[in-house]
């Protein structure tokens, strides 16, 4: 029985060694190595490139992924749990809305941040609406700051917020909820001890598929943040770019996932629940 | 069996007809104009597989490994002397590229390459400041990038070596300056400018300068030149302190097996019609001087007179640990 077992994962194995583990190894050889001095690699092996990791540079940088990330997903969690929960309710109306959830998708991420840049320049749609309607004299700078890279990030990957939560309150007995009020709950104490906990495994879900992407970020910062502010991912994408710095590349990038796994297992460390 | 007999076997069918010899050109997006390949392919009677890239770093992490499989790249100037170091250029037989003397003198012996032994000169450019007219004083020197009157409508091009190029020119310094003294100055130049920019962006303000949202803009000539053709209110200064130009180059690589081919594309390129065309359609400055008169060009941006390039300083290859500062100063600056 064992051995059956063993081959039908046999697969499963094949595919996460040579799509996940060995690609990691690779990147982990890459990042005990030296900067070659035109790209590249070159001898000798060292640890020079996670000491390098320490200085209060890089350091900053993560502290400023960490907080927009964290901002992006809390955004996300304030915006995306009503929704869900409006969704859940809709009776026939349901598959409608998660369609259009979902609709962005069939646009490439590029192409939509794009679309944003275009709404939110000095002469994009909302500065002229505004100013047209004589609002505002002079446009507002909408675009190449934090609060537009937080907004971009928010939009992004409200879906991943969504789609989870949903799926955790769609399994949710509504009598719960009325049974809580009839022992004399008020709203407010049924929805934080009775909907919140049951919906967990669902927001925790979305926690995790939105905060990790929005931890890596590059593209956003980038485009709507005009390349003045730096995100983790911003940092690897030059070193492997402009600095030609491969080895410390692969070092940031293994360091960022350090954080990443720790909050993994906090968050499923639980026994025998599932992920959705 | 031999290799290349057992593939031909495998390949089955299409191996049937008769193959013609293939070029594989790796060259930078938008430098070729929409008919050149097709015309080679059709008179040497060949296959060109064509590829594009956005920046040398793209290319050189290909081509390092000595087995990328293509046979002629576009590196610029200041790649020279490394990839040649790196043992990756193969020499030029000038006997075959007849084309060559179409070159301006500028380019017929460059510092880079003095007798072309390696290189051969395709476009060229320079980064100044792109502005609008309704600028008053316009701008002229790029110390003008740090006036308050300014702020929030300036950019500066997402490029360390160009962003820290114009501070070093505005501190009185050479673009190439290894100095970190005067590296950590120039950086500092750069922390107190971010403060008034809007952001660093390459080709894509454009858009915003021809539509007013940006005044002034530190940009290439070339894209400078497509925006001053969209638009009639902008102009383009180079700066007074000077400012920095490069030319990207055509090389075989050693690696190729097509080196008369090789030679035989390269000689094309540097037809004065086949030349012509190309800047025709991108907007580029051509390092070829029969292909200006053809053009009869006389954009002053594309152009620069000979007293304003005496202002002008070409990149070169940096010392390991001076780029290694360099790099960590752009995060710096990145992070400020």
């Amino acid at each position: 029985m064992n051995r059956l077992r063993a081959l039908f994962l046999a697969p499963v194995w094949v595919i996460v060694g040579s799509l996940l583990f060995a690609p990691l190894a690779i990147v982990f050889l890459y990042s005990l190595l030296t900067r070659g001095a035109y790209g590249g690699l070159a001898p000798p092996w060292t640890f020079e490139n996670y000491q390098r990791l320490a200085d209060p540079l890089y350091l900053g940088i993560a502290a400023q992924s960490f907080l927009l990330a964290g901002i992006s997903t809390l955004l996300c969690l304030l915006i995306g749990y009503p929704l869900a929960l409006f969704i859940s309710r809709s009776g026939p109306r349901k598959n409608l809305y998660l369609l259009l959830v979902i609709t962005p998708f069939w646009i490439s991420f590029l192409v939509r941040t794009y679309a944003w840049m275009f709404l939110l320049r000095d002469t994009g749609l909302i500065n002229t609406v505004l100013e047209a309607a004589g609002l505002i004299r002079e446009p507002l700078p909408l675009l190449y700051n934090p609060a537009a890279v937080v907004l971009g990030l928010v939009y992004g990957y409200l879906p991943f917020m969504v789609l989870p939560v949903y799926a955790a309150l769609e399994r949710l007995d509504l009598a719960l909820l009325e049974a809580a009020a009839d022992l004399g709950a008020a709203p407010r104490a049924s929805t934080l001890r009775v909907l919140l906990p049951l919906s967990w495994p669902g927001i925790r879900a979305g926690i995790i598929l939105v905060f990790i992407p929005c931890l890596g970020a590059y593209l956003t910062p980038d485009l709507l943040g005009g390349g003045k502010a730096m995100m983790i991912g911003n940092l690897v994408q030059n070193q492997f770019t402009t600095a030609r710095d491969w080895p410390f590349g692969a070092a940031v990038s293994l360091a960022l996932m350090m954080p990443v796994a720790l909050l993994l297992v906090l968050l499923l460390r639980r026994k025998g629940e599932e992920l959705l | 069996m031999r290799r290349r007999s057992f593939l031909g076997a495998v390949a089955g069918f299409p191996a049937c007809r008769p193959k013609r010899p293939r070029l594989n050109v790796f060259n930078w997006s938008s430098y070729v104009a929409r008919n050149t390949i097709p015309d080679f392919e059709r008179e040497f009677d060949v296959d060109v597989r064509y590829g594009i890239y956005e920046s040398n770093e793209e290319m050189l992490a290909r081509v390092l490994s000595g087995n990328s499989g293509w046979d002629v790249v576009f590196p610029s100037n200041y790649l020279i002397l490394p990839m040649r170091e790196n043992n990756l250029l193969a020499p030029l037989q000038h006997g075959w590229l007849p084309n060559a003397g179409n070159l301006d003198r500028r380019f017929q012996n460059p510092a880079w390459d003095p007798a072309l032994d390696y290189s051969v000169p395709y476009m060229w450019g320079a980064s100044g400041i792109l502005f609008n007219r309704s600028l008053s004083p316009a701008p002229a020197s790029w110390a003008d990038l740090w006036e308050p009157r300014l702020n929030g409508r300036i950019t500066m091009l997402d490029d360390p070596a160009e962003v820290l190029g114009a501070c070093l020119k505005k501190i009185g310094e050479s673009i190439n300056a290894t100095d970190p003294a005067v590296l950590l100055r120039a950086k500092e130049e750069a922390v107190r400018q971010k403060r008034l920019l809007r952001a660093y962006l390459n080709a894509e303000v454009r858009d915003q300068v021809v539509a007013g949202d940006v005044l002034a803009a530190q940009l290439w000539a070339t894209t400078a030149q497509q925006a001053m053709d969209a638009a009639s209110n902008l102009a383009f200064a180079y700066p007074s302190e000077g400012f920095a130009v490069y030319a990207d180059t055509a090389v075989i690589l050693r690696e190729s097996g097509r080196v008369r081919l090789a030679h035989q594309f390269i000689d094309y390129l540097l037809r004065p019609e086949v030349a012509a065309a190309v800047v025709r359609e991108t907007r580029t400055a051509t390092a070829n001087r029969a292909a200006r008169e053809l053009l009869r060009e006389v954009s002053p941006a594309l152009y620069p007179a000979d007293d304003v390039m005496a202002r002008g300083e070409w990149f070169e290859a940096l010392p390991t640990p001076a780029q290694r500062l360099r790099d960590r100063l752009w995060t710096e600056i990145k992070a400020a």
